[in-house]
């Protein structure tokens, strides 16, 4: 029963820090209909940018979040104002393709700054724990998880009650429409993405503290956060959540009960089960392509 | 196989291969190709022959494994558009069937090679099940899925894989002066025959079925285009000779292991030569392979690989979709097009305008008999969005021979009806009925074979198709052999040909759909759902946005195809038209039925004068319902 209690609780710290992860991508993919292949290589860099603060200045990660974001931010403004913005009119598989592109020349280039090596950042409270009756929890996973609630808390609170988040939401349910009222679609397709990108920043700034990470780890993550996404239900902010914390959990009950070689596997087969059971997803709803024109 | 084999094995695909290799370029572009693919494959097959440098042979021979993977690839991802991260899995399946098979069971290594095939194919089969129902981008996220849980099994399934250690396979056994040659002209063998596979999938209905898919896949559905069955059919096929090749390449390599097998950049190097030749052609994915592959060992040589490849690579296959989206073969194809077509600007407009009415000599036939006996019949039909309720407790029949005409005000639910009795939309409740089968609950295609042909309110046709091959594309009935007939010529290609004749837009046979104005749209949209060889026929708005003597011309048609025996159901605000052409007419307000008769009775009903002039009057809309 501990066993299992403990597995549920880091489950779900761990979830936290996945929901923000996938908040961003599912954000990216409701308002613009991209699937952000680079999601993954973008939260591994910030880990990276975390690792050399932590290293140069002893800064600790979870306050570097405050640097790595808005950072992040101005990367995926920057990133999609000259690549994805151009092609967005484009057909989607082009969109797809070009951002899996991107995460092959980011990994390439973050194996050339920082090394092929395996890297994690270790602040002082690493190897603690808290120690509640029989569970023993390590500290950098609560302060990890807690930190990307907030972190959540704080990025649907700008989607819901600011101007940009209505008119973010305005532009993924209607572009037209939301031209129409004034909101400039392009721009907002813009920030969305800075956002999403930003969110990948936050999140890949807790991950460093919580998984070693190397160049090539970012397959492993956008496997990861696409498992979530088409759980949840694709473009669903809440359903990312409880995606996220369903993986979480089912990740923690594999390394526990069947073997820790078989928890990269659990994603996949989310992926395969929910689009054989439920191609729309916990919370998602389906696409009506045919209306569109109807 | 041996030298002369492979050889006339090849040269069997070059004869037609230079025939339509993207979207038929005109007749005199064919001859400068032909002779420079001709040049090519022979100096290929030659090559090991003449030379001993084994670099190169290394070179063509991993160039032609992912050709035979980018030319399966250009199947579901070119013709198909559906993209495929995780092609390259493919060859590792084929690899380590191979392995497993020697290992395990024993024998030669060419023994197993075929059924690395079928393993492949299979195991792409049952990836599109899974994928049948999920549209567009789950797809490509399935195939990533697919990729990294096929490398986690290979490697934590010690017993069958010997996980990260890998699988060695014994040396050849032949003189080594025979240098690579088996695994050389294996592969060009493999090629070749992938290759005549593409080029006769372009040729016949299943391949403009798998196009229609790429250009408007609900549409594709209603003209009875059965698209999980088109989709499972051309991923299964995209795998089984890539998988061959990879049995071949794990042979040719001799080392077997999970990293190197499923390394995702086998299937980065796949997509990029697609892409990079130029998707839906047959010979883009091969030439895109050898530059490619050639990258490849330079940058392994020159750069020390590892980062500066995912540099590379990642890099051009950015740089490839910003600024050479189409390939290379395409865009030179449109360049010389171009150059051809200079100081002769304006032709083809010129040839585009004005619609050819055919002169008749056959006086305008007789109606048909309305046997009164209902085709189509629709009991309490229900469906809403959100809180409207678009069609709520619709019932009405229509009699078979008649033409009915279904009219309403705008918001009524006239399409929403069409799109449940179409079948793209499930009603919620409620029950169609055609030609004494219930057909709710059954999938457009299926609806579509029954012989139900419904065209759109703006039209749809495949864009990219020429009008001749948008309407080929539909299919009557699903089965293989007429999946397998040619669409260009014989007997499917004629009767396209026959109803284009028929709506007067023969002329225009090989010119691309997009380039067609409205009307013109219109016609061959006809001609395409005639192509069902439909029972019953609906129209949306068939004289919306179209020039008077047009909208004359498509009610001559309307009425001889109906002489003919063909029912309609029409929806359509031209009243003069309506009223000139149907009987029965059906008024829909507020999503039911709320009145039926003869034109005479429908216009003097108050209740239809009150549902156009009361309280849901609104402002007619040149298009939108």
């Amino acid at each position: 029963m501990t066993e299992f209690l403990q597995a549920l609780i880091l489950g779900l710290l761990i979830g936290g820090v996945y929901a923000l992860l996938a908040a961003g991508l599912t954000l990216i993919f409701g308002v613009m209909n991209v699937i952000n292949i680079a999601h993954g290589a973008f939260l591994i860099l910030a880990a990276f940018i975390t690792w050399s603060l932590w290293r140069w200045s002893g800064m600790d990660p979870l306050l570097a979040i405050l640097v790595v974001t808005p950072a992040m931010f101005v990367f995926g403004w920057v990133l999609y104002t000259a690549t994805i913005g151009p092609i967005r009119s484009g057909p989607p598989a082009a969109s797809v393709l070009l951002t899996f592109g991107l995460a092959l020349f980011l990994e390439g280039l973050m194996g050339v700054i920082w090394g092929n090596t395996s890297h994690s950042v270790r602040p002082a409270y690493a190897d603690e724990r808290f120690q509640i009756g029989e569970l023993f929890l390590p500290k950098a996973q609560v302060f990890g998880g807690l930190v990307a609630i907030v972190v959540l808390v704080s990025l649907y609170l700008v989607l819901t009650r600011s101007w940009l988040g209505r008119a973010i939401r305005a532009s993924a349910v209607n572009p037209q429409g939301a031209e129409l009222v004034g909101v400039n679609v392009a721009s907002v397709a813009a920030l969305t993405f800075a956002v999403g990108v930003a969110s990948s920043g936050a999140g890949g700034a807790i991950a460093s503290v919580l998984y070693p990470f190397l160049p090539g780890s970012h397959y492993q993550w956008i496997a990861r956060l696409l498992g979530i996404i088409v759980l949840g239900g694709m473009g669903s902010l809440p359903g990312a959540v409880v995606g996220a914390l369903c993986l979480g959990v089912a990740e923690l009950m594999t390394v526990t009960y069947i073997g820790p070689e078989w928890a990269t596997g659990v994603p996949y087969v989310f992926v395969f089960v929910v689009l054989l059971l439920r191609p729309q997803g916990i919370l998602g709803t389906r696409l009506r392509e045919d209306v569109a024109t109807a | 196989m041996t030298d002369a084999g492979a050889t006339t094995a090849d040269q069997g695909t070059l004869t037609g291969g230079g025939a339509p290799p993207a979207r038929a370029p005109s007749k005199a572009l064919r001859s400068p190709w032909t002779a420079v693919i001709a040049l090519a494959v022979l100096l290929v097959a030659v090559y090991p022959v003449l030379s001993d440098d084994l670099y190169y042979q290394n070179m063509i021979i991993l160039s032609m494994v992912f050709a035979t993977g980018a030319v399966g690839l250009n199947l579901i991802t070119g013709y198909a558009g559906y993209v495929s991260l995780g092609q390259g899995a493919f060859v590792g399946i084929g690899a380590y069937a191979v392995g497993i098979g020697v290992t395990k069971v024993g024998g030669s290594p060419w023994v197993w090679i075929p059924a690395a095939g079928l393993l492949a194919g299979a195991l792409a089969a049952l990836l599109g099940v899974v994928a049948m129902r999920a549209r567009g981008h789950s797809f490509v996220i399935l195939t990533i899925a697919f990729l990294f849980l096929v490398q986690l099994l290979a490697t934590n399934w010690d017993e069958l894989t010997n996980g990260t250690g890998g699988i060695t396979l014994p040396i050849p056994t032949w003189s080594v002066d025979y240098q690579f040659w088996p695994f050389y002209y294996a592969l060009m063998g493999l090629l070749a025959l992938s290759l005549l596979a593409s080029w006769w999938v372009r040729r016949n209905k299943f391949g403009m079925g798998l196009i229609a898919i790429r250009e408007d896949e609900d549409k594709a559905a209603t003209v009875g285009v059965s698209t999980p069955t088109y989709k499972i059919l051309a991923f299964a096929s995209s795998a089984v000779f890539v998988g061959m090749a990879g049995g071949v390449y794990g042979y040719y390599i001799s080392f077997i292991d999970p990293l190197g097998m499923f390394n995702i950049l086998l299937s980065v190097q796949i997509i990029l030569s697609l892409l990079l030749g130029g998707r839906a052609t047959l010979w883009g994915p091969v030439l895109g392979a050898f530059i490619i592959e050639w990258l490849n060992e330079t940058s392994n040589n020159e750069f020390g690989g590892g980062n500066a490849r995912l540099l590379i690579f990642g890099g051009l296959l950015a740089l490839v979709v910003l600024f050479l989206p189409r390939g290379i073969i395409p865009t030179a194809n449109h360049w010389i097009e171009r150059w051809r077509a200079r100081g002769q600007a304006g032709l083809a407009g010129e040839r585009l305008t004005g619609i050819d009415l055919r002169e008749r000599t056959a006086p305008p036939p007789a109606a048909a008999e309305v046997s009164g006996a209902p085709l189509l019949e629709v009991k309490g039909l229900e469906r809403r969005f959100g809180g409207v309720h678009a069609v709520d407790g619709a019932s009405f029949a229509v009699p078979e021979g008649s033409i009915t005409a279904l009219i309403g005000p705008n918001g009524s639910g006239k399409t929403t009806v069409f799109n449940l009795i179409g079948g793209t939309m499930a009603p919620q409740a409620g029950e169609v009925w055609f030609d004494g089968q219930r057909i709710d609950g059954k999938p457009p295609w299926r609806r579509a074979h029954l012989g139900l042909g419904r065209t759109f309110q703006i039209t749809r046709l495949f864009r990219e198709m020429t009008v001749l091959e948008n309407v080929v594309a539909p299919l009557r009935e699903f089965h293989l052999g007429l999946l397998n007939a040619n669409a260009v010529s014989g007997r499917e290609g004629g009767r396209a040909e026959e109803l284009l004749d028929f709506v007067g837009m023969k002329k225009y046979r090989d010119v691309r759909a997009s380039a067609l104005s409205y009307g013109q749209q219109k016609l061959v949209e006809l001609a395409q759902i005639l192509m069902l060889d439909p029972k019953l026929i609906m129209l949306d708005e068939p004289a919306g946005g179209i020039n008077p003597t047009l909208i004359e011309r498509i009610g001559d048609m309307i009425r001889e195809l109906n002489a003919r025996g063909t029912t309609f159901l029409i929806v359509e605000h031209n009243m003069p038209f309506v009223l000139g052409l149907c009987n029965p007419i059906l008024v829909l307000a507020r999503g039911q039925t709320i009145a039926s008769g003869t034109p005479d009775a429908v216009q003097r009903d108050p209740k239809v004068l009150d549902a156009y002039l009361g309280e849901d009057f609104r402002l007619e809309q040149p298009v939108g319902a």
